[in-house]
């Protein structure tokens, strides 16, 4: 049973030995094919600056950082994000505020008065932000503020303690706190 | 601690910093502690649902400025949060910020949500600010809310803006010259609209006919 089966894989093995000595015919149009083929491959071009640095960026890296420059280039993030998070935001984009500012004039009578302040949502309610001129005798006040549009609650602070709404202007839905507010609403005109 | 352990906890550093930081604008430091511990969330929550935040701090800012309790700055700003979120509401995501903040004072006096969803479907390729401030502005005045919506709304459709605050101001002197709020607007409207009172040479609604 075994001899015979060793008679058949010797006389298969001759075989295909005999038939891999055999000389091997190809196609005279052979060489010529593929040599048109090679000729018609686009010329090898020598790797460019930009091939290069492409190369550069994908190519991986392996770098060791000590804990302690971890944590400071960390730490630099954060105050990155920290204080560009603290900043606060602008009621309206720059650009926008650059191309819509409409100059506003605030007028106010008070011929007692020794000084008067405009304070409202425009100026963060900051009494020494927007003080007014007199610019009339009898004792016109005014100032002039550039605002984006909006609808801003204001008031005039009189002698740096009296609250005063604007007479001439709309008055705030209510006086919440205690004093009254005016309004004034910025868009496609006053 | 291994350099990648180390990123991670840096980073989870800087977010909680930089939340901190979104939560606490500088301005509110002028608050007293109690009252900015109540209003610093009210402002992230507005920043997270994209309303006005500005809106809040400077409310919030105005109660300061003019000593208020905190009980009522805290009042004030929740409630203004509620109406800018009623505002964005009726007037959908796309509505800008100055359009809010006039929505929300006119839902402050009570004017319909409705009224300004009809707005922005009468001028919807137009701002609303203006519209929506006339609005409030008139009911401010003493016009009722519904009457102030109606007026405002019979006009939407053709006024611009500065005939509109040129119709509020004719509104305001009528008033002042002792006209009912609301027959002052309802006047207006007539003479906005190009109509003509009722019986020539007589007051439309009690008021003098205005002259051209």
């Amino acid at each position: 049973m075994f001899e015979h089966d060793d008679d058949i894989s010797n006389d298969v093995t001759a075989r295909i030995a005999a038939s891999l000595k055999s000389p091997v015919r190809l196609d005279p149009a052979f060489d010529a094919r593929v040599m048109a083929r090679v000729a018609a491959l686009p010329a090898h071009r020598p790797a460019g600056p930009l091939d290069r640095t492409w190369s550069w960026l994908r190519r991986p890296r392996s770098f060791a950082v000590s804990p302690l420059a971890g944590l400071a280039a960390a730490a630099g993030v954060a105050a990155i994000v920290f204080f560009a998070a603290r900043a606060p935001a602008p009621r309206t984009s720059e650009a926008a505020v650059a191309l819509d500012r409409t100059p506003v004039e605030f007028l106010l009578v008070a011929p007692r008065a020794s000084s008067v302040m405009l304070v409202g949502d425009f100026n963060d309610w900051t009494r020494s932000a927007t003080p007014l001129r007199t610019i009339a005798a009898g004792g016109l006040w005014s100032v002039t503020v550039p605002l984006a549009p909006g609808r801003y609650r204001y008031a005039f602070v009189v002698d740096g303690k009296r609250w005063e709404p604007d007479p001439s202007a709309p008055p705030a839905p209510d006086d919440e706190f205690g004093s009254p507010a005016s309004v004034v609403t910025v868009g496609g005109g006053l | 601690m291994t350099p990648l352990r180390t990123f991670a906890l840096a980073a989870a550093l800087a977010g909680l910093l930089a939340a901190r930081a979104v939560a606490q604008d500088p301005r509110l430091e002028r608050l007293d502690p109690d009252t900015r511990a109540a209003v610093a969330p009210l402002v992230d929550a507005a920043r997270q649902a994209g309303l006005p935040a500005e809106a809040l701090i400077d409310r919030a800012l105005e109660g300061a400025a003019k000593g208020a309790p905190a009980p009522r700055i805290i009042a004030a700003v929740t409630t203004l949060l509620a109406d800018l979120r009623g505002a964005r509401a009726a007037l959908g995501t796309a509505a800008t910020t100055p359009e809010l903040e006039a929505g929300a004072s006119a839902i402050h006096l009570a004017v319909r949500s409705a009224a300004l969803v009809r707005l922005r479907a009468v001028r919807s390729r137009q701002s609303l600010t203006i519209a929506l401030s006339v609005m409030a502005d008139l009911t401010a005045r003493g016009v009722p809310a519904d009457s102030a919506a109606a007026a405002v709304l019979a006009l939407a459709g053709s006024l611009r803006d500065d005939e509109f605050l040129a119709f509020r101001r004719n509104v305001e002197r009528d008033i002042e010259l002792g006209a009912p709020p609301a027959a002052a607007a309802a006047a207006s409207v007539r003479l906005n609209a190009g109509g003509l009172p009722t019986s020539p040479g007589t007051p439309a609604s009690g008021m003098p006919p205005r002259r051209p």
